[in-house]
């Protein structure tokens, strides 16, 4: 009997012990090949430092369904401890939504926060003044074009000063090379893309450049959206743009990894990656001397001036209900090292949300990349300051715009599509 | 305790590991969705965390929303062109070819029963690269070479192509059951029949048919019902579009609650849903006077 008590005690306190050793685990959500290789260059070293053991939870791969579960989850309270919000306009309704741990205290004194571009840290900040995400990526995004089919056709590289300059140009190409002039993002099955890597390019350069108000409504019905709209309607109108591709299940598929290389579109918004992995050496259609072949330009605004946009691109946050959210957030820091920033930028193209990275021998060798993030030091860069109810806007500028590939509304029509779902969704009140 | 009611007891005990299944996973998620469908619940923004009781005005809402109506009018051409017309007729017609003498029957067996095998998403992206547009899809090059010009299947003719691809999918399944009601015919009947100097088609019309009839019924009850909450291949093949083209019910449920975060008016979408199937269940049921 006494044995048995001794023994049993003895279990106990080799079981405790044994508890106590084990490392706690923090599980991180994460989607697509490249970015989930990219995280796992730096896991080992955060394993070490914290004594914690990370589980890389594998999401889907598109955007759009990626969101969908991990807000499900987040709902549900299960999701993992520390994830990315797809886009920097999706933050706002998360934070709202309470899903966020607020991290203003730990990244102003993070020693990488003094490092981050200025315009990371500022699209980090939402209207309460809270910081809920760490910026340690950035996208940012123009035009490019097939500067050697513009030289042989005798077609001017100069960059476009408004919008009227740009349609021309696009004109000018369909008439000289036959070629599309100029491809915008468009549609529902694009996604979130039709807003990032076209609709916003737009709007920033419009009289009414900014959708989200100060007390926290949605500038829809402003001349901007409509005009931004008009752009489309002229690209679709004048058959500038190709537009089948667009209807399809994968539209970027085409036109982006397909027809630019052919030479059958000759100008596309798309963003630093371009250069590695669209038409660079990682593409499966490579395009000889990248960067030397493809030309960018800034987007014009519609009566002047240049922009260079920029969005946090998959911003780190830390799940509020996390059952240790003071480690996940000192893990979550770890993932915007300079380390880890190169191996995002070495998979993905993106750029580091932190100036030292420039110094990295890793991060030099990326070339195309070196004098846009020093661009981004020296304060180029423009971006859509953000509000509870961006998501709805990106998914209504989906569908208006679709409405206009398929030739069924104008620009007001489809402004009139934007303002009704956003208000149907958000409710009337946040819409002016 | 009786025998009678021994045997009631040990009846009940049988059914219940299945009666607390269905209440765990089909009663209680349906009425959470009739609660969620009163409230203004979302996936982002406070409704998040804190929804609102907001009494009926999701129904309110549903019944003046174009794309509800646009939905159902969509999920009714796709059940009948799909399941009552293509997959029942193509069905019966297998079955009764397979059960006649033919050369490479059990290929041809083998060959309908395929689609079944292949996962709903995996189907749709095995008809995304038949259907899509331009010159590099499947079907577009097979046209090619008869010198025929690509077709925009999935643009222009959407509805039509998830029906072909419904019915493809749901063949196998008429014909396992009209195989099964066919062989509940007594040959004797037909037989006597043709002895009386009915035609092959006679027998057929006025024989077969009628004996057969409660199997199709349950073929059409099962069948409607289960096509009307089809998803998958539809998401995977257009995800509902061009426009709202394809956007049948259980889409623009989803559209509602998962894309534009909207779970209290998705549950709303849901439950009349749920009372529609319920209703052409009855009327399958109870005015066709089929014992299930």
């Amino acid at each position: 009997m006494f044995n048995g008590r001794i023994l049993a005690g003895i279990s106990v306190a080799v079981a405790l012990a044994i508890g106590s050793a084990q490392a706690k685990t923090i599980r991180i959500a994460e989607h697509r090949q490249a970015r989930i290789d990219a995280l796992k260059t730096v896991v080992p070293d955060i394993e070490k430092k914290y004594n914690v053991h990370i589980e890389v939870v594998e999401y889907p791969a598109p955007e759009k369904d990626y969101l969908t579960k991990l807000l499900t989850e987040l709902r549900a309270g299960n999701a993992p401890d520390i994830f990315t919000a797809p886009h920097g306009q999706d933050v706002a309704d998360m934070a709202a939504a309470g899903y966020l741990a607020p991290l203003t205290a730990e990244l102003k004194a993070w020693d990488g926060y003094a490092q981050s571009v200025d315009a990371a840290k500022a699209m980090a900040t939402g209207k309460d003044g809270q910081m809920y995400v760490l910026p340690a990526m950035l996208n940012v995004q123009q035009i490019y074009y097939r500067r050697d089919i513009l030289e042989k056709a005798g077609i001017s590289t100069a960059q476009p000063k408004t919008w009227a300059e740009l349609l021309d140009r696009a004109k000018e190409i369909k008439a000289k090379t036959g070629a599309y002039g100029l491809l915008f993002p468009a549609g529902v099955t694009w996604g979130g893309g039709s807003f990032t890597e076209g609709f916003r390019l737009l709007i920033v350069g419009t009289s009414t450049p900014q959708i989200a108000n100060d007390d926290g409504t949605l500038n829809l019905t402003s001349p901007g959206i409509k005009d931004a709209f008009g752009f489309y309607a002229d690209l679709i109108n004048n058959d500038l743009m190709p537009i089948q591709p667009l209807l399809e299940p994968e539209p970027w598929v085409l036109p982006k990894y397909q027809m630019f290389p052919a030479g059958k579109l000759v100008a596309t918004t798309s963003g630093s990656w371009c250069y590695i992995y669209d038409w660079g050496p990682e593409s499966k259609n490579p395009i000889p001397n990248v960067t030397e072949v493809v030309g960018s330009w800034e987007v014009p605004g519609k009566q002047g001036g240049q922009y260079v946009l920029v969005d946090l691109e998959s911003p780190w946050a830390v799940n509020s209900k996390s059952p240790d959210v003071g480690l996940a957030k000192k893990v979550m820091l770890e993932l915007g090292s300079v380390k880890a920033d190169v191996a995002y930028a070495q998979n993905l193209g993106n750029i580091p949300g932190r100036t030292d990275a420039a110094a990295d021998p890793d991060f030099q060798k990326l070339k195309p990349l070196v004098p846009i993030l020093a661009a981004l030091k020296n304060g180029t860069g423009t971006y859509l300051k953000t509000a509870e109810g961006f998501s709805a806007v990106a998914e209504g500028v989906a569908r208006a715009t679709e409405a206009q590939l398929r030739k069924k509304t104008d620009a007001a029509g489809a402004q009139k599509i934007l303002v009704d779902y956003v208000k149907e969704v958000v409710g009337d009140e946040a819409v002016k | 305790m009786t025998y009678h009611q021994r045997t009631a007891r040990q009846l009940q005990l049988l059914l219940l590991p299945c009666v607390l299944l269905v209440g765990a996973l089909v009663v209680y998620p349906a009425l959470y969705s009739i609660y969620l469908s009163l409230t203004n619940a979302s996936l982002v923004g406070v409704a998040a965390t804190h929804p609102r009781f907001v009494g009926t005005r999701n129904y309110v809402r549903l019944f003046a929303d174009g794309g509800f109506w646009n939905s159902l009018a969509v999920t009714f051409w796709f059940v009948l062109g799909s399941a009552v017309i293509g997959q029942f007729v193509l069905g019966l017609a297998a079955a009764v070819l397979l059960r006649r003498p033919l050369r490479f029957k059990h290929l041809i067996n083998s060959i309908i029963l395929l689609p079944n095998a292949v996962p709903e998403v995996v189907a749709g992206f095995i008809w995304i690269s038949m259907l899509a547009g331009g010159d590099h899809a499947t079907l577009n090059r097979l046209l090619g070479a008869l010198g025929i010009p690509p077709v925009r299947w999935l643009q222009d003719f959407p509805l039509a192509m998830i029906i072909v691809v419904n019915t493809w999918r749901g063949i196998a399944s008429a014909m396992i059951l009209m195989t099964a009601g066919l062989s509940a015919v007594p040959g004797e009947i037909r037989e006597a029949a043709r002895i009386d100097g009915a035609s092959p088609r006679q027998v057929f019309r006025f024989i077969t048919l009628p004996l057969i009839m409660p199997t199709i019924f349950l073929y059409m009850l099962v069948s409607t019902v289960t096509t009307i909450s089809i998803f998958g291949f539809i998401y995977a093949l257009t995800r509902g579009g061009p426009g709202n083209a394809t956007e049948i019910i259980g889409i623009y449920i989803y559209n509602q609650s998962f894309t534009a975060f909207q779970l209290g008016y998705g549950s709303a979408v849901a439950v009349v849903t749920l009372i529609l199937s319920l209703a052409i269940g009855l009327v399958y049921v109870r005015a066709l006077k089929v014992e299930v």
